[in-house]
């Protein structure tokens, strides 16, 4: 199967996460969002790796990403629950705690 | 003896470092945790430190005393460097000048630092019970000791900048006293009026030390004696100052009249001894820069005393003294000084006459006393005048603290400042204040010039001397020969200041005696004094702590009682209930006005010139002031016969003013006064209000200040504040506005912009860019370099003929090209990026046609 084919489906996911981080209020939505992007370019790294098996960067890269995907929904539920405690939503616009 | 001086050896003579120090550590220890020693401990510290000085001075006194002895008839001076401080090399005169941390002890100021330690010390001491119940205590003798330590650095210190360190000293001490219950408004404005006026002063110092440097490359005593014949021999033009008093601009029309053909020119003497006498005039309170001494009452009464009579206000006359031999060196000098002087003491003495508040004729008693001085001092009898600051230190220092005294009694049921110091609220404290009324008795006739007591002979001397001196020009003869004129001083003057002075004496008895009796004579007019009240007195001790606690001396007690001071105006009890007698004043307050009394009566033997050849002051000073009186000062040839002649004026003086008071104000109870006023209402009214001095300045000066600050706080609040500070404020505020809109705390607002940020972004990483820069030299080579990028490789078209140099893209990221004058050539760059994008851009190059042929030969 030629690389093209996972580097498109690699791009379809991209956009659908990105979309749906643009679109969706729900900071959990948000957050599968984010995760859907990430994998689409773990997807695009592997599918390198494949298409150049001589070396592991792509492997290795996709590692990495892994770890911090882990970490980064570890801190982002963190403070979706510290959210719903002070305002009781997880409504992203009404999160503007940040203004001002 | 022996044993004082292997202590203390003469070629380093530390002693002057304790002499200096103490007081200072006193004002460090009660300043610094005098809050937290307690009462007993701040007086004893304040006491110590100056008690410390004085028998320290002693000491010092005595070892001078025999320095001279030992080295016969000469000027003796002991030495003490603290440190070394400044030192330039080739000052005007080819000298080095030398600026050190350096004092002295000469016999002038010998004297002087047995005064200012001695009264000061008295001063203390009565000071220690007057404050007794002031909140600022510690405060108090904090300054109090800081002013000692100022005035000696004055008065010890060996060169001019030295003393100029002590003139600030005293100037900010004095601010700092006087202002000493600064939330009483009249009062701060008295400190600050004293300090502006002596600021005014220092400015005339300050440029008398430039002159002196730069004319006799020199500012300790020593230097300036030895090089001040040059400030007036004018060896050379530059010795010579041409002054245009209003200007060097061009008047025009009705107004040339102010601009003189030729400039006044001035010898350089003349020029230091103005400035000199701008300095002394603004510390010893002469006209035109009197008016803040009386003013200067406003602070507690012990500080009168210490300004009045022992220190600040001497320091002028102490300079003049200190430096006689440049003053004599400019008769025109002399003859300002001496007539500032009796303008000055006229002045004064004519305010003094109708002053109901016992402090303010006091005050201008002291104005007109240092007018005295300056009349001595300028007639060239520096010994009078200064033996006139000794005799005056001991009176006034004693007429001061009975006055406090007095207040202090007054203070028993008048509250108000005003009202407790009013001489017309006095009267018959004779019978109630026994030592009180006798060593102000004393003082008031010293002060006055009974013959026998300290004053007279004071007194006498000067007078005597204003008539026979004659200042004169010790280089008129030989400036003659070189066809410079100098001025000289007209025979008349020294008569017409003799006639003041003789009028001046005349009234200062008068006024002396007025308020002597209205104070202590008649009957008393402050309150009713309730029947038996005398007996049910406790004793002093515990008075002044019980029925007395919250009003020592001034509305500071009321601090304790209300906490407010507005409070004070409205706290008038009814007068007309019986009240308690006036009473003495405790031991502590009464010693010092003994013991400054005794000497009132018998320091005139020190120098009793009319009557004996012994006189010892006059010898001791002679060598300080030997050269000086020398050089300038011309005495009449009868002087000795005149001597007992000029007396009878002076002692007449003192018969009539006592006389007038006597018939006036004891005898008639002050009645012939009133009709005198009510005669004459005008009159008696500028008087009262002193001659509206204030008023003019207020009028001319102040007003030109006032109208010049209020422009510039009109600028301040329109210019710089509207305009400058809004405008700027308002733009970035508006900037603010706009950017706060950006900033909705919604997560997809900014997410949006990252994405677009993004987009932009690898755009601008996508879309290759063409450019390029272009270097030339001028024989005509030209490097064009394109800018780099991410995996970017260039094609040239350097020859401009529309074809690549090479076929392909290559790394090379600039070309040279060569071009001869007068041609151009358009050079192509091809640039393609990672993404294979392409995109181009035409440099034009172009070489002018050379200027001329060397150019192209060269080529």
């Amino acid at each position: 199967m030629p690389i093209t084919h996972y580097l498109v489906l690699g791009a379809l996911l991209f956009t659908i996460g990105g979309i749906g981080f643009l679109v969706r209020r729900n900071v959990l939505v948000t957050l599968m969002s984010i995760e859907l992007m990430l994998n689409a370019v773990n997807l695009t790294l592997i599918a390198f790796n494949g298409a150049y098996p001589e070396s592991h960067t792509g492997q290795m890269f996709a590692f990495f990403l892994i770890a911090a995907e882990a970490a980064e929904v570890a801190v982002g539920l963190a403070i979706v629950l510290a959210l719903f405690r002070i305002r009781r939503t997880v409504r992203s616009d009404e999160a503007d705690l940040l203004k001002n | 003896m022996k044993l004082l001086e292997s202590l203390f050896p003469t070629n380093d003579f530390s002693l002057i470092a304790v002499i200096l120090g103490m007081p200072l550590i006193g004002a460090f220890v009660n300043g610094i945790w005098g809050r937290r020693l307690g009462k007993p401990a701040v007086r004893l510290m304040a006491l110590a430190a100056v008690g410390t000085s004085f028998i320290a001075s002693l000491i010092a006194f005595l070892i001078l005393d025999h320095a001279v002895q030992a080295a016969g008839h000469g000027h003796q001076r002991l030495y003490f460097t603290a440190w070394e401080w400044m030192h330039t090399n080739g000052g005007r005169a080819g000298s080095n000048v030398v600026i050190d941390a350096r004092f002295s002890i000469d016999a002038l100021n010998g004297v002087m630092m047995l005064i200012v330690t001695g009264v000061g010390f008295l001063i203390h001491l009565y000071a220690s019970s007057y404050m007794e119940n002031d909140p600022g205590f510690h405060k108090f003798f904090a300054y109090l000791n800081l002013f000692i330590f100022s005035m000696l650095v004055l008065i010890l210190g060996d060169n001019l900048p030295v003393l100029f360190v002590g003139w600030e000293g005293v100037g900010l001490c004095s601010y700092l006293l006087i202002g000493f219950w600064y939330d009483h408004m009249p009062n701060a404005a008295a400190g600050k009026k004293a300090f502006i006026a002596n600021r005014i002063g220092d400015f005339g110092l300050i440029c008398a030390m430039f002159l002196l440097v730069h004319y006799t490359g020199a500012l300790d005593w020593t230097g300036i004696q030895n090089n001040a014949s040059i400030l007036a021999d004018n060896p050379a033009d530059a010795y010579q100052i041409h002054v245009w008093p209003l200007g060097g601009g061009t008047y025009q029309g009705f107004f040339k009249f102010l601009q003189p053909a030729e400039p006044f020119t001035i010898s350089a003497a003349t020029a230091v001894g103005l400035a000199l006498l701008l300095g002394c005039a603004g510390k010893s309170a002469q006209i035109p820069l009197y008016v803040w001494l009386p003013d200067a009452m406003a602070g507690p009464t012990p500080v009168s005393a210490l300004i009045h009579a022992a220190t600040m206000v001497t320091a002028g006359i102490y300079l003049v003294c200190r430096l006689s031999f440049v003053f004599v060196l400019s008769p025109f000098v002399m003859t300002v000084v001496l007539c500032v002087g009796a303008a000055t003491a006229l002045l004064a003495a004519t305010i003094a006459l109708v002053q109901t508040d016992i402090k303010k004729v006091l005050a201008y008693s002291t104005v007109s006393q240092l007018g005295f001085m300056f009349m001595g001092v300028g007639a060239g009898a520096f010994t009078a005048g200064f033996f006139h600051v000794l005799t005056h230190a001991f009176f006034k220092a004693c007429l001061f603290l009975g006055a406090g005294s007095v207040i202090h009694a007054m203070h028993a049921r008048i509250h108000d400042d005003d009202k407790a110091q009013d001489m017309r609220n006095m009267g018959g404290l004779k019978k109630y204040m026994p030592y009180t009324y006798w060593t102000f008795l004393v003082s008031t006739l010293a002060i006055a010039g009974c013959p026998l007591l300290s004053g007279f002979f004071s007194k006498d001397e000067i007078l005597f001397r204003a008539f026979v001196n004659h200042a004169t020009s010790p280089v008129a003869a030989k400036l003659a020969a070189r066809h410079i004129s100098v001025w000289q001083q007209p025979e008349w003057i020294g008569k017409a200041v003799y006639a003041v002075g003789v009028l001046t004496a005349a009234m200062t008895a008068f006024y002396m005696f007025r308020c002597f009796f209205m104070t202590f004579h008649g009957s008393f007019r402050g309150w009713a004094i309730g029947r038996g009240s005398l007996l049910s007195h406790p004793d002093h001790g515990d008075h002044a702590a019980a029925s007395h606690a919250g009003h020592g001396d001034h509305d500071h007690g009321d601090h304790d009682e209300h906490g407010d001071h507005d409070d004070h105006g409205h706290h008038h009890e009814d007068l007309t209930v019986p009240g308690p007698a006036p009473h003495e004043s405790p031991l502590p307050m009464t010693a010092p006005l003994i013991i400054l009394a005794t000497l009132a009566a018998v320091a005139g033997i020190l120098n009793p010139a009319p009557f004996t050849h012994m006189l010892p002051l006059e010898h001791w000073l002679e060598p300080v002031f030997e050269d000086a009186v020398k050089v300038g000062v011309k005495v009449a040839e009868n002087a000795e016969h005149l001597e007992y002649g000029l007396m009878v004026p002076g002692v007449l003086a003192f018969v009539v003013g006592l006389g007038l008071a006597w018939a006036v104000y004891f005898k008639a109870e002050g009645k012939p006064a009133k009709r005198w006023a009510e005669a004459a209402p005008g009159l008696h009214r500028a008087a009262y209000n002193k001659w509206y001095v204030d008023e003019f300045y207020e009028a001319t000066v102040l007003s030109a200040v006032d109208a010049l600050a209020e422009t510039a706080a009109a600028f301040d609040q329109w210019f710089v504040d509207g305009i400058l500070a809004k405008l700027s404020s308002l733009i970035v505020a508006a900037l603010g506005t706009v950017l706060r809109t950006l900033q909705t705390g919604v997560v997809h607002v900014y997410a949006a912009a990252m994405v677009v940020g993004f987009v932009v972004i690898s755009w601008f990483f996508v879309a290759p860019h063409a450019q390029a820069s272009t270097e030339s030299t001028p024989n005509g080579d030209y490097v064009v370099t394109a800018a780099p990028g991410m995996g970017y490789t260039y094609r040239w078209d350097a020859d401009g003929n529309g074809e690549p140099d090479k076929p392909d893209f290559s790394e090379q990221s600039s070309v040279k090209v060569h071009l001869d004058p007068g041609k151009d050539v358009k050079v192509r760059l091809e640039v393609t990026n990672a993404f294979g994008r392409q995109a181009t851009v035409e440099i034009p190059l172009s070489r002018p046609q050379a200027q001329n042929t060397m150019e192209l030969g060269q080529n």
